[in-house]
């Protein structure tokens, strides 16, 4: 219950009390006042009739009548006269009483009529007592009227006090809502400085208190992404041709090296200068720096039609050139090209092509390949380049046998998405410091008749085929419209490819399922999206923000190597987490790893590694304190609870 | 539970007045004395004595002997007195001035005989008109039996006379506070307040339950 329900009730609860006791306080004196009144008027009466009765000097018929008129005319409940004796000389009662009044309130209200008494006399003689009774019902009538007339005032007092109190107290209050939402943003690890600082002390006081702890975090995550931001330009920059670098290409290699990667396959042509040292002796280091710098722009601008393609100094002499989706046609005239061009601008530092000229080895790569493999294959390549007069060699990477071929694949995949025949595979991913599960990543089977084929099997000819898309709607309609049960009241993740996020249609899609059915899912979810559409920060981006926030469902970011120039689009998105290969935060240096956490712990976001594969690498990470892991070894993990 | 009170209290001053304890104690004639000086002292203990005296003479003996022991005392207005049209004296007030009206005489020869044992019943406060000085007037009438003719206390005429020998004087209202409070508690039971039988009556209760001089 918020403090502003709680004072409204306690100041409500205080209000109706003293109401309620000035009300009944009111009632009793007007009850009193009311019962004084009717032993005033009746003793009046005794008093006066009683004088009267005495000028009819003992005449009985004459103090009846006298009686009768004073009875009739009043509302009198009783009037008596007894002689001196006590005997009853004549007595009026009334046989029936009338109050307008409910039931209810008879029975409530109890009232009694004093009676008033008076000498009565003739002459000098005691003729006797007179007695007299006021009628209740006019008493009862009147009593009603007050406490209506009572309960109609206070009702309207209580209304005119409770709204003033409401507006009183959310005036009072006004600051402390500033800072509740100044305190929900922190929680949220949003920077909010408030400008308004409320003029309450104690308000006053925590205000500013936040504001500096806010200022404080805001200039620790500043800090963190500037030094971020320079380390990155070290780390994956070569700074004379403002190339990428060797690392870069190898943080980037798993992005296209993956059972479910988007181009299957694709070229990494490896460059060698030669006849570098006789070129310094011959125009100096300072020409040949500035002859790398000619030879990187023009490998950048013969691959610039390629979204996608990498180029990348590997050391001193040797370059790479990473061109996803590229056919062996078009990468031998892209080389042709390069030696071309490459030729002309030696020659144009008055260099001999003969002595001074580039090798180009062209490897025509598969997503089945590993880093090293294509590596080693690609340098293998460009080995064989040197050798031969044109200095460019080709080679292919031997392609696995198909089991089955595309046809049959687009049969079972196709079928399976007809008939729901997908399944959640939820895999570990757990803190191995706390030997928790922090939650579940789903992976998927697809089942054909009595085969059942694993994610690893089926996506990659899923995406060949183009059918990745429709696997995700698939998938997505699973999870929304059928949720296993196996899966209630836990923590899942689940992964949205970079194609499948950029089709306009993917948004409408997943919004339509989380607006029918989001408040619904019986599991937390998270949706892990690639870093490469994340730090991006588009419209559809925030979009896709703001649709999670209002369906309470958390983002992750998965393939993070940090080569975003800002880092402030962690901030603005605030993601659960950053999923990155345990190979990544293995080769950072301390310092970038360092400042990577300054900015992920300033906004609360956890590092995650996955392909986690054995004890000897969680050991690694965990020595540099990264905890959260997803692989082989977080399925081997044994746990608390 | 003021009706409680209210009872203790004239208990206690019937006791006071029927002799077992003197008719104005030590502490009050101290509070007396020091307001009145030494002679409304000594007209209080020649009170007493004549009270004493008194103590087991018959009715008649002791009306004499009140009615002629307070009409020594002087009269005057109310207006003169007290600065007010009307107002019952106690009768500590009224000794210890030794002046006032009418019902301070009666008043004061009431409780007198009230302590003298004489039963309040037959005590009653008669307004009258004197004939003589055409004015409203009070006395104090004695009833032997509730239908005996009365006699007369008064302070004008300063003999005791039955009512019929008193032809300068009309009577208007008999009034007999300690009756009416009776006739209240003996009623139905529905009196909510019996200290109210009569204002100037209640009033005069008031002023001496606090024993006001």
């Amino acid at each position: 219950m918020t403090l502003f329900k709680q004072i409204a009730i306690l100041l409500s609860l205080f209000l109706l009390i003293i109401l309620g006791t000035v009300l009944t306080l009111n009632f009793k004196s007007a009850n009193e006042s009311i019962s004084q009144r009717l032993y005033e008027d009746a003793k009046n009466t005794a008093s006066s009739l009683s004088l009267s009765l005495g000028g009819a000097n003992g005449d009985i018929s004459m103090m009846t009548t006298m009686i009768n008129a004073n009875f009739d005319s009043g509302n009198y409940l009783l009037i008596s006269l007894v002689d001196v004796d006590d005997a009853i000389l004549y007595e009026r009662v009334l046989e029936s009483s009338y109050a307008d009044v409910p039931a209810w309130f008879l029975e409530l209200i109890t009232l009694e009529a004093p009676i008033a008494s008076a000498n009565v006399s003739a002459g000098w003689n005691q003729v006797g007592i007179l007695h007299v009774q006021s009628d209740l019902s006019y008493a009862y009538t009147e009593l009603y009227s007050i406490l209506k007339n009572l309960l109609i005032s206070f009702s309207i007092l209580v209304i005119i006090a409770l709204g003033f109190l409401n507006l009183l107290l959310a005036a009072v209050l006004k600051p402390l809502k500033e800072v509740q939402k100044q305190a929900e943003a922190v929680i949220r690890n949003e920077f909010i400085i408030q400008k308004h600082i409320p003029s309450t002390k104690e308000f006053q006081d925590v205000v500013l208190g936040m504001n500096t702890m806010v200022s404080k975090v805001k200039v620790m995550f500043d800090i963190g992404n500037k030094e971020l931001q320079q380390l990155k330009e070290l780390e994956y920059i070569d700074p004379a041709t403002k190339l990428k670098n060797r690392k870069y290409l190898i943080d980037k290699f798993p992005e296209y090296l993956k059972i479910d990667a988007v181009s299957k396959d694709g070229i990494n042509m490896m460059l060698a200068l030669s006849g570098i040292t006789k070129a310094n002796e011959q125009i100096g280091h300072e020409e040949v720096d500035a002859l790398f710098v000619n030879l990187a722009k023009i490998f950048t601008d013969s691959v610039q039609v390629y979204n996608e393609a990498i180029v990348a100094r590997m050391n001193g002499t040797e370059f790479a050139i990473f061109i996803p989706n590229c056919g062996e046609e078009e990468a031998k005239e892209i080389a042709k090209n390069i030696k071309s061009a490459s030729q002309n601008v030696i020659e144009a530092h008055k260099l001999d092509i003969k002595c001074t000229f580039i090798s180009i080895g062209i490897f025509e790569y598969n997503y089945r390949q590993n880093i090293s493999k294509l590596l080693s294959l690609s340098d293998n390549a460009l080995t064989q380049a040197k050798f031969c007069n044109s200095h460019i060699h080709y080679e292919r990477a031997q392609n696995a046998t198909e089991v089955m071929g595309k046809n049959a694949w687009r049969t079972i995949i196709t079928e399976a998405l007809g008939k729901d025949a997908l399944s959640f595979v939820p895999y570990k991913v757990v803190n191995a410091g706390a030997k928790k599960v922090a939650h579940y990543a789903l992976s998927l089977t697809l089942s054909s008749g009595e085969k059942r084929y694993s994610y690893g099997q089926f996506m990659a000819p899923a995406n060949q085929l183009g059918l990745s898309n429709k696997v995700y709607q698939n998938v997505l309609n699973m999870l929304f419209k059928k949720t296993d049960p196996k899966l209630k009241n836990t923590t899942c993740s689940l992964r949205l490819s970079y194609e499948y996020l950029q089709e306009t249609q993917s948004y409408h899609e997943l919004s339509l399922l989380l607006k029918q059915y989001g408040m619904k899912l019986p599991l937390r979810l998270i949706i892990e999206m690639p870093d490469k559409f994340v730090r991006k920060n588009t419209k559809d981006i925030q979009e896709y923000k703001a649709l999670f926030e209002k369906y309470k469902v958390d983002m992750g970011i998965y393939e993070f190597i940090g080569e975003s120039q800002n880092y402030q689009y962690l901030q603005e998105l605030l993601p659960l987490y950053i999923k990155a290969e345990a190979n990544y935060f293995l080769t950072q240096n301390t310092q970038s790893l360092s400042a990577l956490k300054l900015v992920t712990d300033s906004v609360g976001i956890i590092l995650i590694a996955s392909s986690v594969m054995d004890k000897e690498t969680l050991e690694k990470l965990e020595e540099i304190d990264i905890h959260t892991i997803q692989g082989k070894v977080s399925e081997e993990i044994t746990f608390n609870d | 539970m003021f009706r409680l009170k209210i009872t203790l209290f004239f208990l206690v001053l019937v006791l006071q007045l029927q002799g077992s304890e003197p008719y104005v104690d030590d502490a009050l004639l101290s509070k007396i004395e020091g307001k009145y000086q030494l002679y409304a002292k000594n007209r209080f203990l020649y009170l007493q004595k004549t009270l004493d005296e008194f103590q087991n003479a018959s009715d008649l003996q002791k009306l004499n002997a009140v009615n002629d022991f307070f009409n020594n005392v002087r009269y005057a207005t109310d207006a003169k007195v007290y600065n007010t049209s009307d107002y019952w004296a106690t009768p500590w007030e009224f000794l210890g001035k030794d002046i006032g009206d009418c019902e301070d005489y009666v008043i004061s020869k009431y409780f007198a005989l009230i302590y003298l044992g004489i039963d309040p019943k037959k005590l009653f406060f008669s307004y009258v008109k004197s004939i003589k000085f055409n004015t409203a007037h009070m006395v104090l009438t004695y009833f032997e039996t509730p239908r005996s003719e009365p006699l007369v206390l008064d302070n004008y005429n300063l003999k005791i006379f039955p009512a019929s020998q008193r032809n300068d004087l009309i009577p208007i209202y008999n009034f007999n506070g300690e009756s009416l409070y009776k006739a209240s508690a003996n009623g139905n039971g529905k009196k909510v307040d019996n200290d109210k039988t009569h204002k100037k009556w209640d009033e005069l209760k008031r002023n001496m339950k606090r024993q006001k001089i």
